[in-house]
């Protein structure tokens, strides 16, 4: 796209353009030795970040997260089942991430995006090992039944931290969620139990009342694309296409590590580099914790 | 997908005494689902503009038709109606707004009623696959809905005939001889949907238990509801299958928008609206309260300013007077919603020229 006779600023701009298409490494180390990133943010801060909990009218618990433009949305919908022998006391959480083919233009339908099933692997690891719900807390009636909780992530724009973002809105559902009332009629079978229909007391109430889960923990994460000495939190999905090492690390609230996750890349991950990106996962951390806690207590209100 | 029901343990969805999933359905949850969503929404994320439509007066109105002779059975339903009319209407507010996902050529949100649709455009790109030579361009459509879109989980995915559907309504409308050798794709996710069709999708192959379902649901709503509606006959319409639902009129409305979006050249904007019919009375733009005991349904999809059809869908009884009626009564819903579209597009438009 040559404009040889656009006027003199116009044409500088094509130029900022065109280099930053046919060199995208290089456009990207100019700034970086700036210390600034071409979206105006310093290295290590995250993107603009938001939630809005009960976002999904027909679900029991749901989340709408935006990073930057990064948006995820997840609904928690609660089922019966019938616990596992093993488990008969303990519910079942089932975590699935999905990229429809509205969230960017490399998924195609049909054909599931690759990083689909790596994210959800990741989230459901996650979940469990942050021990964040106890499952018990799911259990209705011992060895009969039990809650299965089906938590769908969608990821509606893709825009680089798919996990962040995913893990973020999946947490966030968990804290919205509301797990109804309900009781066991007399073929065995787990009925809702409405607040008008009193009429309807006979059979014996499983859980009396609407009720939130205690959540012990709550894993945050953070992704950081690892370049050289530098280190960039929270990336777009245009740097991380172009710089190819990242590094995700998942802290609960109390500060402990959950996971840490460096699938390759050409950076080695020095000590000093990592200890570098837990300093700046905890900032995170600390930050998505005041949000979410900021978002519950006014959805209380 | 694959996780849907028989997957690991089977699972249900605890419902009521009743036999249908949400007790309140008919009761209190008739006006909260509604008026939640919509209060929440608004001030949070999504940040849609509010655009308080005239196509909402035509709904009131033609609400208000069956609230005339079916008051006695629909009790809820014309109490939400009336406080429509009175002003504090939460319910059934149109949404729309383009620029929704970033990562798309154009996109667009619409929130109407219960439905929440979004859509995007990629493209024109080129063509996928060894395609043989077109001198026009393409269009490729696909719908699908998130796994929590209907009350059921993952029923959504049984609405295969919505991409075909989308894909016809908006072929007319636009200029394929602008994007040549390339193809455009409109993608739809419908969020969560009015709900309408579920019902239906459980009709097939499972007759018995809908029959059961729909024994206790008819003993429980009784007088409320479908007493003058013979079982049979609600089976029979279950049958009509390829039933238009109230989410496809706005999966159409919305793709239209977000083809604008995208820059995509089109002879009009494509606006599509759907209609009830009970017996003597037209419903605008039903839900699935009214879609479930509705005698036939007619959706019109059409370019108003060019006053052509895309796409007319009947099913069920008419008469010949009865589809005029509801011919005219969709294309001016159509006009009205047309001109709330245009005037997001334009909105959108003097928002990034500042």
């Amino acid at each position: 796209m040559g404009v040889p006779n656009a006027s003199e600023d116009l044409s500088s701009e094509m130029e900022v353009d065109a280099f930053r298409r046919l060199f995208p490494l290089r456009f990207f180390e100019r700034h970086l030795a700036e210390s600034i990133r071409p979206d105006g943010r310093p290295l290590g801060k995250a993107r603009e970040t938001s939630i809005f909990l009960g976002a999904v009218a027909s679900a029991n618990g749901s989340a709408l997260v935006k990073i930057g433009s990064t948006t995820m949305l997840t609904a928690i919908k609660m089922e019966v089942m019938t616990p596992s022998l093993e488990a008969p006391d303990e519910g079942c959480l089932a975590i699935d991430f999905h990229m429809p083919p509205i969230c960017s233009p490399i998924v195609r339908p049909g054909r599931p995006a690759e990083a689909s099933p790596v994210v959800s692997k990741q989230l459901s690891d996650t979940i469990s090992s942050s021990r964040m719900i106890d499952l018990k807390d799911l259990s209705l009636v011992s060895g009969k039944a039990a809650w299965m909780a089906y938590l769908d992530v969608y990821c509606l724009d893709a825009d680089g931290a798919l996990f962040d973002a995913a893990l973020l809105s999946a947490v966030a559902a968990i804290s919205n969620l509301e797990i109804p009332a309900v009781a066991m009629n007399d073929d065995g079978k787990i009925v809702l139990v409405s607040d008008e229909d009193g009429q309807k007391r006979a059979q014996e109430p499983v859980n009396k009342e609407k009720r939130k889960l205690t959540l012990r923990s709550i894993p945050f994460s953070l992704t950081c694309i690892l370049h050289k000495n530098y280190i960039l939190a929270d990336p777009t999905a245009e740097e991380e296409s172009i710089m190819e090492t990242h590094v995700t690390i998942v802290l609960d609230t109390s500060g402990q590590l959950i996971s840490l996750y460096k699938p390759g890349g050409p950076v080695l991950a020095y000590t000093s580099a990592i200890q570098d990106c837990v300093a700046i996962t905890r900032q995170r951390v600390k930050e998505l914790k005041s949000f979410l806690d900021k978002e519950n207590s006014a959805m209380e209100v | 997908m694959a996780d849907k029901g028989g997957a690991t343990p089977a699972t249900y969805s605890p419902s009521p005494t009743t036999g249908r999933k949400k007790p309140p359905l008919l009761k209190e949850d008739w006006i909260r689902p509604d008026g939640r969503g919509f209060h929440q929404c608004r001030p949070a994320l999504l940040d849609m503009h509010r655009f308080l439509s005239d196509s909402k007066c035509s709904r009131i109105d033609g609400a208000l038709l069956i609230g005339g002779s079916a008051k006695r059975h629909l009790g809820p339903v014309s109490t939400r109606i009336t406080s429509g009319v009175h002003g504090s209407v939460q319910p059934d507010i149109d949404f729309f707004r383009t620029g929704a996902v970033n990562a798309a050529s154009g996109s667009a949100y619409a929130e109407i009623g219960n439905t929440k649709v979004i859509v995007s455009v990629f493209g024109p790109r080129e063509s996928k696959k060894a395609m043989i030579y077109s001198d026009i361009g393409r269009l490729n459509c696909n719908v699908s809905f998130t796994t929590f879109a209907t009350p059921v989980r993952g029923q959504g995915s049984d609405h295969k005939e919505y991409s075909t559907m989308l894909h016809k309504a908006l072929e007319g409308a636009i200029i394929l001889e602008t994007f040549p050798k390339t193809t455009v794709d409109v993608f739809a996710l419908v969020l969560e949907s009015s709900g309408s069709h579920t019902s239906r999708c459980l009709g097939f192959g499972k007759r018995s238990q809908l029959e059961i379902m729909l024994c206790e649901a008819l003993l429980l709503i009784d007088s409320m509801f479908l007493c003058n509606v013979p079982l049979q006959e609600v089976i029979a319409s279950d049958n009509i299958s390829e039933c238009v639902s109230g989410d496809l009129p706005v999966v159409i409305s919305c793709a239209s928008l977000a083809l604008a979006d995208a820059g995509i050249m089109m002879y009009d904007l494509v606006a599509s609206v759907s209609v009830s019919c009970f017996s003597k009375n037209l419903v605008i733009d039903p839900i699935l309260e009214e879609e479930n005991c509705q005698d036939g349904s007619l959706m019109i999809t059409c370019m108003p300013s060019r006053y052509e059809i895309t796409q007319l869908t009947v099913t069920g009884e008419w008469s010949t007077p009865k589809i005029n009626e509801g011919m005219q009564l969709c294309l001016d819903a159509c006009a009205k919603l047309a001109k709330i579209m245009r005037s997001c597009l334009k909105e959108a438009a003097s928002d990034s020229q500042e």
